[in-house]
């Protein structure tokens, strides 16, 4: 029987127990986001200096964003949507073997990727880039394949195959930039790093953002499934406007294709919170607390980023505003609603672990180091906003500040994540956590 | 455009909507004793928990029996046997908290609680918080929306009628 919408949340909610993957194989992607993070915000502090005239090239800058994107955004979305998806979808959980070798070829991938542009080897880069793309050809199969037996949920579908058509072109335009830093160019470096720039952020990780809100955010503030003509709707403008950019990145009317693109995506933006609006509003739990801060953040940010988009179209200077575009785009609209995502499923997800065999399974809040997120969430803002300042007064000490600050908000988090984990150790082997320590 | 309320997870089945009206007086009940803890005194607290204890003594036990008895089969038979396995342990789980705060809530009725029982008090209301909070979650989004589908109007009627008598 195909349950109607208004109970997905509460079937996704049982669904999560029964498809439960081995603990080993989605907390491997969420430490490593962790650490990734971590790292990220060391190999900003490596570049502090280079940060105001940094425009793109090889280096630690982008060393440092790429520990952002595909360290801690990217592996945290493959954990995560590795174990949310096939509840969501009410699919089987398909091979675990495939999924553990996802994660033994995708982090050391990363790794070498990144340490090659900070170190600007482009044949480390080149020797990452394929073990990250094998991985990715992986974990687009799976995506793939649950999207494809999916039951329901059309608008997370939907979302789903956006984002997997945007791997592909993410692979591509990869490979193309590899090329080109190889000595042999297949696209021309403005139009591969366009494409790759919103195939990644807009493309994979937007998409994935966007279509995950319809399952968590419900699960979160106790209320309805979200209309699903208007998910669909939305995902449909979000697509539309990432198609148009994309074109427009090739050099194709460029001015009115950014334009229609800003458009499109303002349109997709508004229905999407309008949904989430609709969602916390009809909530049984309408404030879930610092993650709600942090995903408010993230909206607010995307805003800022179409504003900043559309001041770029009609002529500020790129080099200033290109840059605060990515920084409100990855740091203030994808990390911050990420961390806002993992500070509420962990917990519960690790709940759901230590329910395994208990009589009396400790409770999510009772896995949480409260004091850890607290600080997370206050250096998060205060790196971003340092950030931020650093790109528009091109001054590397604030870039300094913003790293230190970054690197204090990614270990709380770290701390957070392996008090964590201990909690969960001890409650299986049948001890009770100690909230106390909260 | 008129925005949605609770309404839209109103129940039509009678046996869903007594449901449901139990779910959200505990969850008032449940959100009143949060914030004695959070911002009130112990005085606060001691005015409430009687009332609370007497309530899932009383009424908590009556309502899952209920849904262990009457409704869970149901739902196993429509095959959400998953969801009603999970259902019923979350029951035990409750049933265990509730059983080790009794003797707390009714001594603290009584006089004021020394330190350590005090400290005790607070740990486990908020797990009952925080445990009922969640069950009631799935039950609303899950359990109350099945049987609206599933229930004719005569079963309907007849459960209603067994809650309201047992």
């Amino acid at each position: 029987m195909k349950p109607p919408q208004r109970r997905l949340a509460g079937a996704f909610l049982a669904g999560a127990g029964s498809r439960l993957l081995p603990a080993s194989l989605p907390w491997r992607f969420f430490g490593a986001a962790a650490v990734f993070h971590v790292l990220a915000w060391l190999a900003l502090l490596a570049g502090a200096a280079d940060w105001p005239a940094w425009q793109g090239g090889l280096g630690w800058p982008l060393a440092a964003l790429h520990l952002v994107t595909l360290g801690t955004l990217l592996c945290s979305a493959i954990g995560a949507s590795l174990q949310l998806l096939p509840v969501a979808t009410r699919q089987p959980v398909r091979s675990q073997r495939l999924m553990a070798a996802l994660g033994w070829i995708y982090v050391p991938g990363v790794a070498v990727l990144t340490l090659g542009m900070g170190r600007a080897e482009p044949h480390w880069v080149a020797a990452g880039a394929v073990a990250v793309l094998g991985a990715l050809a992986v974990y687009g199969t799976l995506l793939g394949l649950n999207l494809k037996g999916a039951h329901g949920m059309p608008g997370v579908v939907l979302h789903g195959w956006g984002a997997m058509a945007a791997l592909l072109l993410l692979a591509f335009s990869a490979v193309a930039l590899v090329a080109l830093w190889l000595g042999r160019p297949l696209l021309d470096a403005a139009a591969a790093r366009g494409l790759h720039l919103l195939a990644a952020a807009f493309g994979v990780m937007g998409l994935l953002a966007f279509g995950l809100s319809y399952v968590l955010l419900p699960m979160f503030a106790l209320s309805p499934v979200p209309d699903e003509r208007r998910q669909l709707a939305s995902g449909a403008a979000a697509i539309a406007a990432i198609a148009l950019a994309m074109v427009a990145a090739f050099g194709v009317a460029p001015t009115a294709l950014r334009l229609a693109a800003i458009a499109a995506g303002t349109l997709a933006l508004a229905l999407h919170l309008q949904l989430m609006r609709r969602t916390l509003a009809s909530g049984m739990r309408r404030d879930f607390g610092r993650a709600l801060v942090l995903m408010r953040i993230g909206w607010g940010s995307l805003a800022l980023a179409l504003g900043l988009a559309l001041a770029l179209v009609l002529g500020a200077p790129a080099a200033i505003f290109g840059r605060l575009f990515g920084i409100a785009v990855v740091g203030g609209w994808l990390l911050s609603f990420l961390f806002g995502v993992l500070q509420r499923i962990l917990p519960f997800l690790a709940a759901m672990h230590a329910a395994r065999g208990q009589k009396r399974p400790p409770t999510p809040s009772a896995l949480t180091l409260d004091r850890a997120l607290a600080w997370h969430l206050r250096c998060h803002v205060a790196a971003l906003l340092a950030l931020a300042a650093a790109t528009a007064a091109g001054a590397a000490a604030l870039a300094t500040a913003a790293a230190l600050a970054g690197l204090a908000g990614a270990l709380s988090f770290g701390v957070f994540f392996v008090v964590l984990m201990q909690r969960l150790r001890q409650a299986r082997e049948g001890g009770k956590p100690g909230a106390a320590l909260n | 455009m008129r925005e949605p309320s609770h309404h839209a997870m109103t129940p039509s089945r009678q046996v869903c909507r007594s449901l449901d009206e139990e779910h959200r007086a505990l969850l008032e009940m449940l959100g009143r004793v949060e914030q004695a803890l959070v911002r009130g005194t112990a005085a606060d607290l001691a005015r409430l928990v009687g009332p609370l204890q007497h309530h899932l003594e009383h009424e908590v036990g009556r309502h899952f029996d209920f849904e262990e008895q009457q409704l869970f089969p149901l739902m196993a038979d429509a095959g959400d046997g998953d969801m009603a396995a999970l259902l019923t342990e979350e029951h035990g789980h409750i049933r265990a908290v509730v059983a080790e705060l009794a003797p707390l809530a009714r001594a603290a009725t009584a006089e004021a609680l020394a330190p350590p029982a005090a400290t005790l008090l607070k740990q486990l209301l908020l797990e009952l918080l925080e445990r009922q909070v969640s069950h009631i979650q799935k039950e609303t989004m899950a359990l109350l929306p099945l049987l609206d589908d599933l229930l004719d109007e005569e079963t309907d009627r007849r459960l209603a009628f067994e809650y309201a008598a047992g």
